[in-house]
């Protein structure tokens, strides 16, 4: 003869009453999710500005020079797919860090997002990026 | 006649502690790290390489209209360098992270000149970027 025992069945619901809770706090800890999302980014390490005394040996550093969506290398025209390779090459040679200085100049409508991307492609072939600002000065005439 | 008066206890239910507490722990998370330059509007630029950035103690933001901001006040780039030298205080080097968003659009008479003044405070330069999907590898990958 067999047993059939009976179980209680409980009840596992949540309470109705708590639901208006639960999704308010679901929102918060959805909107924490969206408003901590970390930066992320490139770090850059640009020496700190100097005066122009350096403009000597600053001459024998390669150059860098931006416009709209051209980059030139020592006043070359470089295709984009060879800009890494070529400035590589030139700075093989190049041991100490002072020697791979790559004087970045940008023309004033040059984009930041073109203006990245070259600067990428510097740190990428080994160079430490300078830029070379052009210093705006008031000359008084008599 | 003495009339008895009902009373009523007025305990916060212990079942709910674990819920307060949750939301007073988002609410914190909010207060520490919460951005208080999200209002600003500005595009980030691509990059195929970027990473998680540090623990920043400023964040200089050009927006749209080419307007600069400190930590979602405006100032001027004049200023700039000074009130970044009074936030990084005396941190040592490493924990001296500025992040910059530029937007991809703004040029470079914009974004040099604050370039120069992050990197004449000793701020570590952190540039806020996208990350670039190359869809057309994955399309060509089998």
């Amino acid at each position: 003869m067999k047993l059939r025992l009976k179980r209680n069945k409980l009840m596992a619901e949540p309470p109705a009453m708590a639901t208006g809770d639960i999704a308010f706090i679901l929102i918060i800890f959805f909107l924490v999710c969206v408003s901590v999302q970390p930066d992320s980014g490139r770090e850059q390490q640009i020496p700190r500005s100097e005066s122009k005394e350096q403009k000597t040996e600053q001459s024998k550093n390669i150059e860098v020079a931006m416009t709209r969506d051209r980059a030139t290398i020592n006043g070359n025209p470089v295709p984009n797919e060879e800009f890494v390779g070529r400035l590589r090459t030139m700075l093989a040679s190049k041991q100490r860090p002072e020697d791979r200085i790559v004087v970045v100049k940008s023309r004033q409508d040059t984009p930041y997002m073109w203006w990245i991307k070259v600067t990428g492609w510097i740190e990428e072939a080994g160079g430490i990026i300078t830029l070379q600002l052009e210093e705006e000065r008031t000359v008084v005439t008599p | 006649m003495k009339i008895k008066r009902k009373t009523f206890s007025a305990d916060v239910p212990s079942m709910a502690m674990g819920d307060i507490i949750f939301t007073l722990l988002i609410f914190f998370v909010i207060l520490a790290r919460a951005q208080d330059d999200s209002h600003l509007k500005w595009e980030p630029a691509k990059s195929p390489d970027v990473d998680q950035a540090k623990h920043a103690l400023a964040s200089v933001v050009i927006d749209v209209n080419n307007k600069l901001y400190l930590n979602g006040q405006p100032i001027g780039v004049s200023q700039l360098a000074g009130a970044l030298k009074e936030r990084l205080g005396n941190a040592p080097a490493g924990e001296r992270t500025v992040l910059l968003k530029v937007h991809r659009e703004a040029t470079a008479q914009f974004f040099e000149p604050v370039i120069e003044a992050i990197s004449e405070a000793g701020g570590d330069l952190l540039h806020v970027l996208e990350q670039e999907r190359d869809d057309k590898k994955q399309a060509r990958a089998p």
